[in-house]
């Protein structure tokens, strides 16, 4: 039982990087129908970026203030993001080019920042600290790594601002309108270059978060990206692609499913990396809508 | 006049074969599987505008297959060989029913699965794949008596490329081919001209799936080894590159891409070292956003340009 609870802990914790993976996809696909897939590199980017403020800045083992570190994140991907949309994908969308253009262009951009970050900081991992130290954490009968109660903490509250941006706010309305009918909302008076460009900021600073979390439980590596993406896009898969709750709920299952799998079932552990290739296939050809419907038009 | 054409491109390309040293050998048969490659996910990706990550998977299929059955099973060639394209074409049929039923990036994203899977079966097979250090030290029995050796395995390569093309080319005249075109640019007006679309595209990525396994299989001779790495996903990125670079939907685009994208890096690694990585991303955005037809529609434009010049 104790060995179940900590499992849960840890699942919760991948579960919720899948979860924020899944979030990032979610807010540039929902108004503007674009999968980017080069949202895994942004996310070891936002790794990298992370890593490199805490120990590069001059303060001796990693004693820097860990929020300086998000800050960073946060604005150099939202940065980065916003500067990808400018530079490939709006003059696509202008032109009247085809959904897939931009889907391949930005498959281009993956190899641009994959590359950049080997070229920028070598091939070799790179350790990250946990804000908290290396300490072993229990609450109640909930026993885990510090920094997996960080990230449960951290994931629950950006999904919370990300739900109520949508649902409280002129901008999430807009955002939401935008995915309805793209024709409709620009009639209306919304501006549509500035919902793609605040989208693909959004996702990326989501995305670099993500890998910030990540880092600590496997360093910062320029291979980390691939994986997430696909685990990112079979958790949005599972939850639906249409709502910010169904993101975490197709993480959440994502991760327990593999994780508990892993643990329980008797096949050789190589196999369980299968498991979300297996579960993306099943829910693309059985459930494409996921297991949340998206929401009506109102 | 064609018929002689093609002789003289054969010939040709046959007979550099027996010019090149060991090294240049190596690179020149690789970069014929690499054409090869392209040719048919061209006519996947390009023509009939479907977005699979698949094509080295199957690639993957027919080496492994070919190899298990003829090497660790002991099949006579030609079976082994027929077995492994079967089997090919039956994985690509099973793949190719459902998924096809996906729209655009979609599909993409189920055939990745399905790459990643094939990826970890192979890691994970023992004994009869090799697991993740692969198979190694077989070599390419007689066929039919004939002892395909040095440049004459060449010729063989060189041989493939012209056959996926003629088969390619003379699809893609056929009305099979234009429908898939007519199925890329709207499905809906496709089926209200009367086409099958779910047939249209089950057969088409069966046939090129088919072909990346054809592939497969002759690249499994070029080193006598094979392993799970080289049909994993950087390479899928590099066919598509080469693509979108060459020219979408050109079986000429297609060509010039795989010899440009497969050479570059000969050239580029000793000055800019793995930079040229970043620089294919770069082409590729650039591509899309400056030169949708790739450097073939370049070419043409050139041509055009010339044209009445030479004609004056």
């Amino acid at each position: 039982m104790d060995d179940f609870l900590e499992l849960t802990v840890s699942a919760m914790a991948s579960g919720c990087i899948y979860g924020l993976m899944a979030l990032a996809y979610l807010i540039v696909l929902r108004p503007t129908s674009i999968i980017n897939f080069a949202i895994g590199e942004w996310s070891a980017t936002g790794a990298f970026v992370g890593v490199g403020m805490l120990s590069t800045l001059a303060w001796p083992r990693f004693e820097g203030p860990y929020i300086l570190a998000i800050v960073a994140v946060v604005v150099v991907l939202g940065l980065l993001g916003w500067a990808v949309e400018r530079l490939t994908v709006r003059p696509l969308i202008r032109r009247g080019a085809a959904v897939t253009s931009p889907i391949l262009a930005l498959l281009g951009v993956l190899v641009i920042f994959r590359e950049s970050l080997t070229l920028i900081y070598g091939a070799d991992p790179l350790p990250s600290p946990p804000p908290f130290g290396f300490k072993r954490i229990e609450i109640g009968a909930f026993a885990g790594a510090s920094q997996q109660f960080f990230i449960i903490a951290v994931t629950l509250s950006l999904f919370a601002l990300v739900w109520l941006f949508f649902e409280r706010t002129v901008w999430g309305r807009a955002f939401e309108a935008v995915a309805l009918n793209r024709r409709a909302a620009a009639l209306m008076g919304i501006n549509l270059g500035r919902v793609t460009a605040l989208a693909f900021a959004g996702g990326a600073a989501v995305a670099g978060l993500a890998g910030l979390l990540m880092s600590p439980m496997t360093s910062a590596h320029y291979m980390m990206g691939l994986p997430l993406a696909i685990q990112g896009f079979t958790a949005l898969v599972i939850g639906g692609v249409g709502r910010v709750e169904g993101a975490l709920l197709g993480g959440l299952i994502l991760a327990f499913v593999e994780q508990l799998g892993a643990r329980y079932l008797p096949i050789p552990s190589g196999l369980t990396l299968a498991f979300p290739f297996a579960l993306l296939i099943l829910f693309l050809l059985l459930r494409p809508t996921g297991l949340i419907a998206p929401r009506e038009a109102r | 006049m064609r018929a002689l054409l093609w002789l003289a491109s054969i010939i040709a390309a046959s007979l550099l074969a027996f010019m090149l040293g060991g090294y240049a050998t190596d690179v020149y048969r690789k970069m014929l599987v690499w054409i090869a490659l392209a040719l048919s996910y061209n006519f996947l990706f390009g023509v009939a505008g479907q977005i699979a990550f698949s094509q080295f998977a199957f690639a993957g299929v027919g080496a492994y297959g070919v190899v298990i059955l003829a090497h660790k099973l002991g099949l006579p060639f030609g079976v082994a060989l027929a077995g492994a394209i079967a089997l090919c074409s039956l994985l690509a049929f099973i793949v190719a029913v459902p998924s096809t039923r996906l729209e655009g990036f979609y599909l993409a994203l189920a055939t990745l699965a399905f790459a990643q899977l094939f990826l970890v079966v192979v890691n994970e097979g023992g004994d009869l794949t090799g697991g993740t250090g692969g198979i190694a030290g077989y070599r390419l029995p007689d066929v039919f008596g004939y002892t395909l050796r040095g440049p004459w395995y060449t010729v063989v390569l060189v041989l493939l490329v012209a056959l996926t093309l003629h088969i390619l080319l003379r699809l893609e005249r056929s009305s099979f081919g234009r429908a898939c075109r007519a199925i890329k640019d709207n499905p809906a007006v496709a089926a209200a001209m009367g086409i099958d679309v779910r047939r249209t595209k089950v057969i088409t990525f069966t046939l090129t799936s088919t072909l990346a396994g054809l592939a497969g299989a002759a690249y499994a001779y070029v080193d006598n080894v094979i392993n799970p790495p080289v049909f994993g996903l950087d390479n899928i990125f590099l066919l598509l590159f080469m693509i979108i670079v060459g020219g979408m939907g050109r079986p000429a685009g297609a060509m010039l891409g795989a010899v440009l994208l497969y050479l570059a890096p000969f050239v580029l690694e000793p000055i800019v070292g793995h930079a040229y990585l970043v620089l294919f991303g770069v082409l590729v955005v650039l591509a899309i956003l400056f030169q949708p037809k790739g450097l073939i529609g370049l070419i043409d434009r050139l041509v055009d340009r010339l044209g009445p010049e030479q004609r004056a």
